[in-house]
């Protein structure tokens, strides 16, 4: 195999779907890092947030990456929606607890979805987009703006988190929830910008999941598990880990039709999980063990 | 039309609502005796119903198989097979918070779904196998389903007192207390990392033995029947709703779920035929809202675990997903 | 609680008396996964069912003047939820015959725990696993689609005599493309063709790059494609024509469906091509296409034409037993014996009143001869497709 078969079939695509992962992946991670639980209804609200971008775009007749901002926008609302009235009495109880929660709102979600837009499979946008061809590396149009997107945020949530006074407050909570509440830190509105970020990265994956393939009522399922690999890979509450671990879940899917039959890709994720859980539990960026 | 064809339904029900009794009083053991989140029931419930199978029918070509041997030993097997997959899962993941377990056991799941999709010697993939024998399946329609009930009815009852006695006897006592505060358990000298592994391969085994139940009422199993949803959720749902650390609540659990589940398609088919097909959607939205009803309103379930003495601090709901007590100090987020 | 299961057990069978239908109609099940993973068939096939049902029902209804009516219900493609839905369609809604599942685990299922000990004749249009051929089942599960195995031996046969004799093969991990796949290869390198690649993959991926590199490096220019055109089918049929790897692509009656098309665009799939158990030509079936068009149905949907003819059948097979559940399968048999009157889809009126007559007559079915084997199988007769326009156009038929 040669080197630029290598990169555009194997490393490119793992990259692009990686990148997918670790937009969910941050969202996953924060949570953990915050509310200290794991949200099992990520997935489905990526899939949402897929959904009302197409909505959204047939609408108003917009291009997709239009409608990308509204899908952002109502998913974050969501997410705060859902919180306070599902999770938010849930707080004094076992975190467990609000984890089984989050598994009924992801059926909620994926019901509402299968409801509204049916069960078809639907694409953004009609016809075939060829690759374009820069010396020899071939890269789709809407690969290249996936991959800008998701650098674009990963820039604009590190600059929130390190010059904000919210998002200062988030990290604060996150090292030292006493510490931070003590300090008069506002655990409430913390959360709810948590929420907001999650939401709104939650639905960006599934819109550049549906943007690189086609959108399916359960397409967001199918990724849960990945993404949480990519999340607890890259060390719990570790955004940059999150990152990083997006990307070594994405290509290594990709590599592994080179070592295993391919009716077992999926289980590559898992593998992943396993190895992490059983040698370096706190991930690669040593993050919390929960 | 004689009058016993109009007990078919009822009874066909009943058996539905036996074999997932079975798996709830599995999963209380994990959950609510033991504090274990296991989200890949699924997992278990095929390989029982896989290992079964194969144990009891007769040879078949491309597959493992050809031992024929008595329904007795299928179910026994089913046991077996699935408490000892739940060893290497409990022995890796039971270190940590319950939500990896969560995260790993829907793995173990789909690993094993994909397992017995593809795997033509062992499973015959995706076809699945079929000619499973049903005992004294040979009776007429109504009959059959009367004397599969009484069977699998039976089992049941054997299944609860057995784990009733278990549970009021030390063990049970012991898994509690390591359950509400794991420290304590362990300054009283109480092997903790055992004892989990115990109930998870305890209650895995339980969920073998239902899916062997299946799929000899069933006489054939696919991939296909590994389902997160049908298996898996539904009965976290009954073992929440009907009170999870009581095996009386999670059996009524199963009950209610069961007949909201199916019977309600009787009532949603009576709509016009476009609403009935968003109804289905529908019914896994009602499913999912009841869980956050009773989460919000009655945690503890219909019949909350009874407990000698007032529960601590942690409120009604009893089963504290191990380490939350190391970790007060996050609690109040 | 044994008093409350008892109280519910009463309650229960209340209902279900209450449930017994009035004698002024006839019931059939019409089973169909509308959830699960083959959802995005089901609506177009319950309204091929439906308007099989209402064809009859136009034209004077069923024995005398009754009404046919249809209880739709959800097989989910699982076999649980299937054995639930015909346990209640049998012994609830007390149908005496079942147009469906669409799943063959579904199928197997159903038909185990429900309608072969209740004795209800079930005749499916779209579960196409071998494992179903040798069901024991007292002569009464039917298909009016032909397995599997027939199919991947006449694509293979066909893809031979058309000079493709190097290709690759890449099939959903299910019992369908499974079941295809295998018996493809076997017929394929049997007559002298050369297979560089064969894999199975996993529904539901977002990226098949990898997988069709790997498939791509034998060197074949043409890719069997063994999957349904709505889900995975569709991700990789996308993936290969945008990157390029193979020139040719062939699928089965699951890629043909609208959905490409609606998806690419016509001008991207001239290089797609896709059998499909509809014969190449056939008056039945060119009735049937302008009459649920007509309906509002898309032709081109999955396995509409066999969906139409088991309900039609069904209802035919009711009609010539005079409403007897036990006579059915042989009514089925006889209403498909090759041999009498020619009965094409909608004619229902004239059927009638040749059964009235006391007159032998034969099904021409929209989805070819479904004169059933003794195991309930139809022998299938095959078309080769191309794209053209927003259609499918016959290219050749398949032997």
């Amino acid at each position: 195999m040669d080197i630029f078969s290598f990169v555009n079939f194997f490393l490119l695509p793992g990259v692009v779907q990686g990148s997918i992962y670790a937009l969910g992946a941050i969202g996953i991670t924060l949570i953990y890092a915050i509310m200290r639980y794991g949200h099992f209804a990520h997935g489905d609200l990526a899939t949402f947030g897929a959904f009302t971008a197409l909505f959204v775009a047939g609408l108003l007749g917009l291009s997709p990456y239009a409608a990308l901002p509204v899908a952002v926008v109502v998913a974050a609302l969501l997410a705060i929606a859902i919180d306070w009235l599902f999770y938010a009495h849930l707080r004094r109880m076992p975190k467990i607890i609000t984890t089984i929660a989050s598994f009924g709102v992801a059926l909620m979600l994926r019901s509402v979805v299968q409801i509204i837009w049916g069960v078809d499979t639907t694409s953004y946008t009609r016809g075939i987009s060829r690759p374009e061809n820069w010396f020899g590396i071939r890269v789709k149009p809407h690969e290249l703006v996936t991959l800008l997107v998701v650098i674009g945020l990963v820039i604009a949530l590190h600059l929130f988190l390190t010059r904000n006074k919210w998002g200062k407050a988030m990290r604060a909570m996150s090292d030292n929830p006493d510490l931070a509440l003590l300090s008069g830190i506002d655990n409430n509105k913390v959360i709810a910008m948590t929420w907001v970020i999650a939401g709104g990265l939650c639905a960006a994956s599934g819109f550049f999941l549906g943007l690189n393939t086609e959108l399916r009522s359960l397409m967001g399922w199918n990724i849960l598990l990945p993404t949480f690999a990519a999340a607890i890979l890259g060390g719990v509450g570790r955004i940059e880990g999150a990152i990083v671990g997006g990307l070594v879940v994405g290509v290594t899917e990709e590599l592994s039709v080179l070592v295993i039959p391919s009716e077992y890709k999926m289980l590559s994720s898992f593998a992943i999980l396993l190895v992490v859980l059983l040698l370096r539990p706190t991930g690669l960026f040593r993050g919390k063990i929960l | 039309m004689d009058w016993l064809s109009f007990t078919i339904y009822p009874v066909y029900l009943m058996i539905f609502m036996c074999i997932y009794g079975c798996l709830a009083i599995g999963l209380n053991i994990q959950w609510g005796y033991a504090g274990l989140f296991n989200a890949g029931l699924a997992g278990f419930f095929a390989v029982g119903a896989y290992t079964s199978a194969i144990l009891t029918t007769s040879e078949a070509a491309g597959r493992l198989g050809g031992f024929d041997l008595p329904f007795p030993f299928g179910l026994a097997g089913a046991m077996i097979v699935s408490g000892l997959i739940a060893w290497p899962v409990g022995k890796i993941c039971l270190r940590f918070r319950s939500d990896y377990l969560a995260i790993v056991t829907i793995g173990v799941a789909e690993a094993i779904r994909l397992v017995a999709k593809t795997e033509d010697w062992l499973t015959n993939s995706a076809r699945g196998i079929t000619g499973v024998p049903r005992p004294l399946g040979d009776l007429p329609y109504a009959q059959a389903q009367l004397a599969y009930l009484a069977i699998v009815g039976l089992i049941l009852i054997v299944v609860y007192l057995l784990i009733e006695r278990q549970a009021h006897a030390p063990w049970g006592r012991m898994m509690r207390a390591i359950r509400d505060n794991e420290r304590a358990a362990v300054a009283m000298g109480k092997n903790v990392p055992v004892r989990r592994l115990e109930a998870f391969m305890l209650g895995s085994a339980l969920m073998g033995l239902a899916g062997g139940l299946y799929v000899h009422l069933a006489r054939t199993i696919t991939p296909d029947a590994i389902d997160p949803m049908l298996v898996t959720f539904l009965v976290w749902i009954m073992v929440i709703l009907g009170g999870s650390g009581n095996n009386r609540g999670v059996l009524l659990g199963a009950v209610i779920v069961w007949i909201i589940w199916s019977a309600s398609e009787i009532v949603t088919d009576q709509l016009p035929a476009e609403f009935a097909l968003k109804a289905k959607y529908g019914r896994m939205f009602l499913i999912g809202l009841l869980l956050q009803i009773v989460l919000r309103f009655r945690p503890e379930g219909l019949l909350p675990e009874k407990l000698r003495r007032a529960p601590l601090s942690e409120g009604a709901l009893s089963p504290t997903g191990h380490g939350a007590r190391i970790q007060a100090p996050h609690k109040e987020i | 609680m044994k008093l409350k299961s008892l109280g519910l057990a009463a309650w229960l069978l209340g209902t279900c008396a209450l449930a017994t239908p009035a004698l002024a109609q006839v019931n059939i099940g019409l089973l169909a996964g509308i959830t699960g993973g083959a959802a995005a068939m089901a609506p177009e096939i319950i309204k091929s069912y439906e308007f099989a049902v209402k064809q009859v029902n136009d034209q004077g209804g069923i024995l005398n003047g009754q009404k046919l009516v249809g209880n739709v219900a959800d097989s989910g493609c699982k076999p649980q939820v299937a054995a639930d839905a015909a346990t209640k369609l049998v012994n609830v809604s007390r149908v005496i015959g079942i147009a469906g599942p669409m799943c063959s685990g579904a199928l197997l299922a159903a038909a185990n725990s429900a309608t072969i000990p209740a004795g209800v004749l079930l005749i499916s249009p779209a579960a196409t696993s071998p494992e179903i051929t040798t069901l024991k089942d007292n002569d009464l599960v039917f298909r009016t689609v032909p397995s599997d195995e027939y199919q991947g031996q006449a694509l293979a046969r066909t893809l031979l005599s058309r000079g493709t004799q190097t290709v690759a093969v890449s099939f959903i991990n299910n019992d369908y493309g499974k079941g295809i796949a295998a018996a493809f290869k076997k017929e394929f390198e049997a007559k002298g063709g050369k297979i560089t690649a064969f894999a199975g993959h996993e529904e539901s991926k977002s990226s098949y790059r990898s997988d069709l590199a790997e498939l791509a490096k034998g060197g074949a220019d043409t890719l069997v494609l063994l999957d349904y055109g709505d889900t995975s089918g569709l991700t990789i049929l996308r993936e290969a024509i945008e990157n390029g790897f193979f020139k040719n692509f062939v699928g089965a009656e699951g890629m043909k469906t609208s959905a490409p098309i609606k998806a690419f665009g016509a001008e991207n799939l001239s290089t797609f091509i896709a059998s499909a158990p509809i014969p190449a030509k056939s008056q039945a079936l060119d009735i049937f296409n302008a009459a649920f068009s007509k309906a509002g149905g898309d032709v081109n949907g999955s396995y509409v034409a066999p969906s139409f003819d088991a309900v039609f059948l069904l209802a035919l097979a009711i009609e010539k037993a005079g409403g007897d559940k036990t006579k059915l399968p042989q009514s089925l048999r006889a209403v498909t014996s090759g041999k009498g009157e020619p009965i094409m889809p909608g004619e229902w009126k004239k059927a009638k009143e040749l059964i009235a007559a006391g007159k032998e007559i034969d099904y021409k079915g929209a989805s070819g001869s479904v004169n059933f084997d003794e195991r309930g199988d139809v022998p299938g007769s095959y078309g080769l497709f191309k794209v053209s326009g927003s259609d499918y156009e016959v290219i050749t038929e398949m032997k």
